[in-house]
């Protein structure tokens, strides 16, 4: 049996916005994500799960604390290497799709490969291969106005594991979609689980939650528990 | 390199996927450049006309006009008969004609026409007979006045290209022409007369039939034309004091060329007003494309939150922003270069100009095009970069 590594971790990290009225949207949270996590957090509007998001996703910096991915302390780095640090490790999937309307499914995909050195070929190649993952290889010449919300999900879907990460993060990636669609995108993440990598999807739908293997639940910034699946 | 060319890609990708918008950009230096270019290009091409004019008609044709004592022109000053022939004895004159414009004479082509040719007289001049010698112009049909005419004060008449084309006159055809009633039979017609246009659509009979006929009282003409190939400007000055030799009875004198040569001088102001009127032209565009990129940033940030998430940079951003500047400045500069080309080689065409046009001040004028592009570009660029993900992206 593979031993779990530490991919993506929180240490004490608290999240303080306003400079006059100071409001705490994360105190004191830390938490590990695992390789071979298949996660979610769960918590009503307004319990930080969206702020930890940011963080974890490495798209904003704590008020204090640590955000480590991997070995690597992240809160002191510039944005040359937190960019870095960010594409090569994490990938992204958002329930409003935030796909380029301009790009086809296929341009979609690769603008995840891009300035990396790889060829047009090899970009396009990859995209490709990430598309068939998700079943829509054949679609792959169509702009997001062509395709079904189901579709646009897939496609940021194969968006956020083109590049391989250690860790997908997704938003609420079933909000926009009805109940079939849903279904369909939560067999994908569950497709996606693997032992060198973490899926964790950020929810305020139990169900979605109860399909994962751990959850963690939030209220007022706070972690308040942490359920592995033989206790869910 | 793969980054350079992967942010041309985005680029080009960007500016292709609106394309009215683009187009709309693209307005403010095609408009800027071409303005500059084509009025440069005008303005050089004419003046290349007029040098192109001035070679053909030389530059040694000397006008006397007759001037009273008083210094200004009085009613009818004439220049005395004789000053003709001691202007022609001047050492470098080579030929002498004197003319007298004779008023209040009504020419018909044919009767039907006299209301239109009564508000629209056609000059009747009293020449010289050597007239086609000093302006240096051909016959078309016919021959000039001779000494047979002139002997004679026979009523014969040359006319001018203009007036022939008028008249519908064919050339050798014997006809008349009727000046206040009295025929006069068309002997020749004299080409067109570059330095002196008005000739064109004139009347041409002897000095003693103009005495005969209409009364003039003498054969002193009001104007000399004088042609002196060498020390024209010398002899231009020497003319007033030969006709008047300190009598009254003077004369002013003009090179037309003159006139003509200072035209085709480059003129710096003009060329540095329209300069100025094109840098304009290409400062609102850049202010367009500035206004134009800013709302699509602002369009594009959700576009922005997703490439930022998916690792990109701040200065990639910003970089791709001016990219997209970049490449409108380049496009636009080489269309508006294209574009004033074109005007410049038609206005050319039409005018029967050679096309004189600068490819360094093509290029010139294509770099700060791109330059102010690239100036236009850095605000949105900045704002571009500037631009949080977390803010862009509306996590749930």
């Amino acid at each position: 049996m593979i031993e779990s590594e530490n991919l993506l971790s929180l240490e004490e990290v608290t999240r303080t916005y306003g400079s006059d009225v100071k409001v705490h949207a994360l105190r004191e949270v830390s938490l590990n994500i695992l390789s071979g996590d298949f996660m979610s957090i769960i918590g009503p509007s307004g319990s930080g799960k969206s702020t930890m998001l940011g963080l974890l996703g490495l798209l904003d910096i704590p008020t204090s604390g640590r955000v480590i991915v991997k070995d690597v302390e992240s809160t002191g780095l510039g944005d040359v290497e937190r960019s870095r640090l960010r594409g090569q490790t994490i990938g992204f999937v958002f329930q409003q799709f935030h796909l380029i309307p301009h790009l086809t499914a296929l341009g979609n995909v690769e603008t995840a490969l891009l300035y990396r050195g790889l060829s047009v070929a090899e970009r396009r190649q990859k995209a490709f291969e990430s598309l068939e993952k998700v079943g829509l290889s054949e679609r792959c010449d169509h702009r997001p106005v062509q395709l079904s919300g189901g579709e646009q999900q897939r496609v940021a879907i194969a968006r956020a594991i083109v590049t391989d990460p250690l860790v997908v993060l997704a938003d609420e990636p079933t909000g926009a979609l009805d109940s079939e669609n849903a279904e369909n995108i939560m067999e994908i993440f569950a497709g996606l689980k693997s032992p060198e990598r973490a899926v964790c999807l950020v929810t305020h739908d139990m169900e979605i939650a109860d399909a994962t293997d751990r959850r963690v639940s939030m209220k007022d910034g706070s972690i308040v528990e942490d359920l592995v699946r033989e206790i869910i | 390199m793969s980054r350079i060319l992967d942010l041309v890609r985005v680029a080009a990708a960007g500016l292709t996927a609106r394309k009215v918008r683009t187009f709309l950009i693209l307005l403010g230096p095609i408009l800027g450049v071409g303005a500059i270019v084509s009025a440069i290009g005008i303005n050089e091409s004419s003046k290349g006309y007029l040098k192109e004019q001035l070679q053909e008609l030389g530059t040694d044709l000397i006008v006397a006009n007759a001037q009273d004592s008083l210094g200004g022109f009085g009613q009818n000053p004439r220049i005395p008969e004789d000053a003709i022939g001691r202007v022609a004895r001047l050492p470098d004159v080579t030929s002498v004609t004197g003319t007298f414009q004779i008023s209040n004479i009504v020419t018909l082509p044919f009767e039907d026409a006299e209301n239109y040719y009564r508000a629209f007289p056609v000059p009747v001049i009293a020449t010289g007979l050597n007239l086609p010698t000093t302006m240096e112009v051909p016959m078309v049909s016919g021959r000039f006045l001779n000494d047979f005419d002139s002997s004679n004060a026979a009523r014969v008449a040359v006319i001018g290209r203009d007036l022939a084309d008028e008249y519908g006159y064919l050339r050798g055809e014997s006809r008349t022409i009727s000046l206040n009633g009295v025929s006069y039979g068309i002997v020749g017609v004299l080409d067109w007369v570059l330095l002196e246009p008005s000739m064109d659509s004139a009347v041409f009979i002897t000095f003693p039939t103009a005495e005969n006929d209409w009364e003039i009282d003498n054969q002193d003409p009001s104007r000399l034309y004088v042609r002196a190939p060498t020390n024209t400007k010398q002899v231009s000055e020497e003319i007033p004091t030969v006709v008047s030799l300190g009598g009254p009875d003077g004369a002013r004198t003009s090179v037309p060329t003159d006139l003509l040569d200072a035209e085709s001088q480059v003129d710096e102001s003009l060329n540095n007003l329209t300069k100025l009127m094109g840098g304009l032209a290409l400062v609102v565009g850049g202010v367009g494309i500035a206004n134009v990129m800013s709302i699509s940033v602002i369009q594009r940030s959700s576009e922005i939150g997703i490439r930022r998430a998916l690792g990109h940079t701040r200065s990639t951003i910003g970089v791709q922003f001016l990219f997209e500047a970049l490449v409108v400045g380049i496009l636009g500069g080489a269309l508006g270069a294209l574009a004033g080309a074109g005007i410049v080689w038609l206005t050319a065409w039409m005018r029967g100009y050679v096309m004189v046009l600068s490819i360094p001040a093509l290029i010139g004028w294509g770099s700060v095009s791109v330059a102010v592009a690239v100036i236009a570009g850095l605000y949105p660029s900045l704002k571009a970069a500037r631009l949080e993900p977390l803010e862009t992206l509306r996590l749930g």
